[in-house]
């Protein structure tokens, strides 16, 4: 075990301890105090992540239970989130075209302070996408960023805005994968969270993720072609189009 | 272009989500709203509370799906882990805890261990009831009552009457064990 381990466990010697807690730490059956220990050892020890996530998919098998979910059960969700609900079964089974997304998540009000805000050049990819952590499972994200960063032919920018102080990173690798370097933008309440659009090529605005009321590093992926990214302020639990301008954080590429 | 969810996998259907499809959401839940349910009511052994944490993950599954990383597992194993986490934080919240407990002891002196009855896949619970039966018995008395139990180590060590140092690892050493059986019996275990 390295001394860098050791550092981030608390005292030389407690990587043992730390190791023989990712059982019941899988199993939630640590305590508070413990929890945040193996959290802290989990961010620094790829290895130990992985047995974690190794020990819960053996609990997925135990959990296994056959049992259907009640019959309104859906219909409250539905509810909660805020549209119609489709019905359950596989005639609900579509993906709209892009054609299609695009109308959905179009430009709205949003478009033209974002569209002022771009540049001509075009980072060289059709469109959207969100969340998936790039390269090997277990590598740390702070390392994908770094190689991300590191290429000649990733894309950066720099998001600001008028109303804050703050500003966020975004780099996008020459395969899409895309990160956000957001944790230097103020917390917001719990009923608000921040909210990635891009502007494809198109001219179009599009959703590409939610980062919650106090983002770190996020991550999203796309298949287009961006000129511009933009962060915006929105109602928990985000909105699907027509984002708010006040205070909005964007940059061009 | 169009295609159906019913064929796209649980990665692309979170990326689906995150684009705020609902039908992806839907399809999500069809698959995996049954297997989460049945966990919740295990551990709460109450009907409207298990569906109130069902409600709850799949709703944050809406919200954050950016949460889910398809590298690091499956979506049905993060979608349980979260259940189970929001069952265990409502267990040690509760005040009904002494209740369940004494149910829990009274189910478990008239049925003792009985998890195939609760596995739905026939081929799926042979292979965890022959992988559960080839641990150590203080290995399985461990998992089950911090998994199923929502007990912490020390509160099963205590139960058991064992040192905590010995639940722990036995929980540790019983799960890789679990594994092992499962993957030699062929059964697919997740990342592998």
């Amino acid at each position: 075990m390295s001394a860098e381990h050791d550092d981030m466990a608390g005292r030389p010697g407690d990587t043992y301890e730390l190791d023989e807690l990712l059982g019941a730490y899988a199993l939630d059956a640590v305590d508070d105090d413990e929890r945040r220990r193996v959290e802290d050892y989990l961010a620094v020890n790829p290895r130990a992540a992985a047995e974690v996530q190794a020990h819960r998919e053996v609990a997925t098998m135990l959990a296994f239970t056959g049992m259907d979910a009640p019959d309104d059960l859906w219909s409250r969700i539905s509810d909660e989130i805020g549209e119609p609900a489709p019905p359950l079964g596989e005639e609900l089974a579509k993906v709209i075209s892009m054609d299609d997304r695009a109308r959905r998540h179009g430009i709205g009000r949003i478009a033209p302070w974002i569209m002022t805000a771009a540049a001509a050049a075009v980072i060289g990819f059709v469109a959207i996408g969100l969340t998936d952590r790039a390269d090997a499972p277990d590598e740390p994200l702070a390392s994908a960023v770094d190689v991300a960063l590191a290429n000649p032919d990733s894309a950066t920018t720099q998001l600001v805005s008028e109303a804050s102080d703050s500003t966020a990173d975004a780099v996008i690798d020459p395969d899409g994968n895309g990160f956000v370097l957001a944790s230097d933008l103020p917390a917001l309440p719990q009923d608000q969270t921040y909210q990635l659009w891009g502007v494809v090529e198109t001219g179009d605005v599009i959703s590409l993720g939610i980062f919650g009321p106090d983002p770190d590093v996020e991550t999203f992926t796309i298949e287009g072609s961006v000129t511009a990214l933009a962060i915006t302020i929105e109602d928990a639990p985000g909105v699907i189009s027509n984002g708010n301008p006040d205070g909005a954080f964007v940059g061009a590429f | 272009m169009r295609r159906e969810y019913t064929d796209a996998s649980d990665a692309a259907l979170v990326v689906s989500i995150g684009r705020y499809e609902q039908a992806a959401l839907a399809e999500a839940y069809r698959r995996h709203a049954g297997a989460t349910f049945g966990l919740a009511k295990r551990l709460l052994s109450d009907h409207a509370r298990a569906e109130e944490v069902v409600q709850e993950v799949f709703v944050r599954l809406w919200n954050e799906p950016n949460r889910f990383d398809p590298e690091r597992g499956t979506l049905r194993s993060y979608l349980l882990a979260h259940t189970h986490g929001r069952a265990v934080d409502l267990i040690r919240s509760d005040a009904s805890r002494r209740n369940r407990e004494e149910k829990e002891a009274r189910q478990q002196a008239a049925g003792g261990y009985d998890i195939a009855h609760e596995v739905w896949d026939i081929a799926l619970a042979g292979h965890v009831r022959d992988a559960m039966e080839k641990l150590q018995q203080g290995e399985r008395e461990a998992i089950e009552l911090a998994y199923f139990g929502g007990l912490t180590y020390r509160e099963a060590a205590d139960r058991l009457g064992e040192p905590e140092g010995t639940v722990k690892s036995r929980i540790r050493s019983g799960l890789k064990r679990l594994r092992a059986e499962l993957v030699h019996a062929g059964v697919s275990v997740g990342a592998d």
